[in-house]
């Protein structure tokens, strides 16, 4: 009986363990590497993209959300800090922009066609 | 029809347009300032390579600092040495100037200060937090902190004598009376 406890304990361990270095790289895909070109630190070999990794990992385990990880983050190194930048103010706009242009192509196209077939 | 053709193209070409004329106004812009300069340097609590107490940013409150993060396999960091070493033996008692070893050995930091001389204590950052809570994207960079403990300005790059000494001019103008 503790025999098998003590497999559950240890498979209970194992698995906050993993779940933990599933939200590190979920949160070090969202963070930029400071030092390289585009990457997040998930994604680079540079010594300070390790070291930042370790940092979000240990602060993970201390019970930091992830978006008070990356405020501080962001306190220190600024909004580019974040790959995905906060949908807010122009970037919002910049968000839907795209979307808001297929959608007008789309219409015009439509017109263009119903016209033509008119 | 060609009105509509038009149309579509419009639709399609000015919105691009103003995209590409907004990213051109914003590369335009000077690049924004680091987001701690003018507010409370980040505290730190961190032993110097060659051993001994540990060095706190606020048992130096009262007196201007300067921090420099940097490491011994980084190349401006090794031509700005001289500057800073010869800088801090001039100013003496009035500024507190501290190095910060980036990702390095302590015996690997403290063998190379010992070969090139050292005028002022170079701390231990185990894990870069302090590197990581100062916002550094690189070395070498270094901090300005005025007796109050705020930033007041951030050089990245192998400090020149000139700025060196503009900049920390600079923390006696914002000295408290």
């Amino acid at each position: 009986m503790s025999a098998l406890m003590c497999v559950v304990a240890a498979l209970s361990l194992a698995g906050s363990a993993d779940s933990l270095d599933a939200r590190t790289d979920a949160l070090a895909r969202q963070i930029r590497c400071p030092v390289c070109q585009g990457s997040s630190i998930a994604d680079s070999p540079s010594s300070m993209a390790i070291q930042m990794k370790a940092e979000v990992r240990e602060e993970l385990a201390r019970g930091l959300s992830e978006e008070e990880i990356l405020a501080k983050l962001e306190r220190a190194y600024g909004e580019q800090i974040r790959l995905s930048p906060k949908a807010e103010g122009f970037n919002r706009f910049l968000f839907w922009a795209p979307a808001l242009a297929l959608v007008t192509g789309l219409v015009a196209a439509w017109r263009v066609i119903r016209k033509g077939q008119s | 029809m060609n009105r509509s053709v038009l149309v579509v193209g419009l639709a399609l070409v000015v919105p691009t347009l103003l995209l590409f004329t907004m990213g051109f106004v914003n590369a335009a812009k000077p690049a924004p300032k680091a987001p701690l300069v003018g507010i409370e340097a980040p505290a730190f609590s961190l032993t110097p390579s060659g051993g001994g107490a540990e060095v706190s940013l606020a048992s130096l409150k009262g007196k201007p600092i300067v921090i420099n993060f940097w490491a011994t396999w980084c190349e401006p960091c090794q031509a700005e040495h001289a500057t800073l070493h010869r800088a801090a033996e001039i100013l003496g008692d009035r500024v507190q100037f501290l190095g910060v070893a980036f990702d390095e050995d302590p015996s690997v930091v403290d063998a190379w200060l010992k070969k090139r001389g050292s005028r002022y204590p170079t701390l231990v950052d185990p894990g870069a937090r302090t590197t990581i809570a100062y916002g550094v994207a690189g070395v070498p960079e270094t901090f300005f902190i005025d007796a109050d403990g705020r930033i007041v300005s951030k050089f990245s790059g192998a400090i020149d004598p000139a700025t060196l000494v503009a900049r920390t001019t600079e923390l006696f103008a914002k000295e408290t009376p």
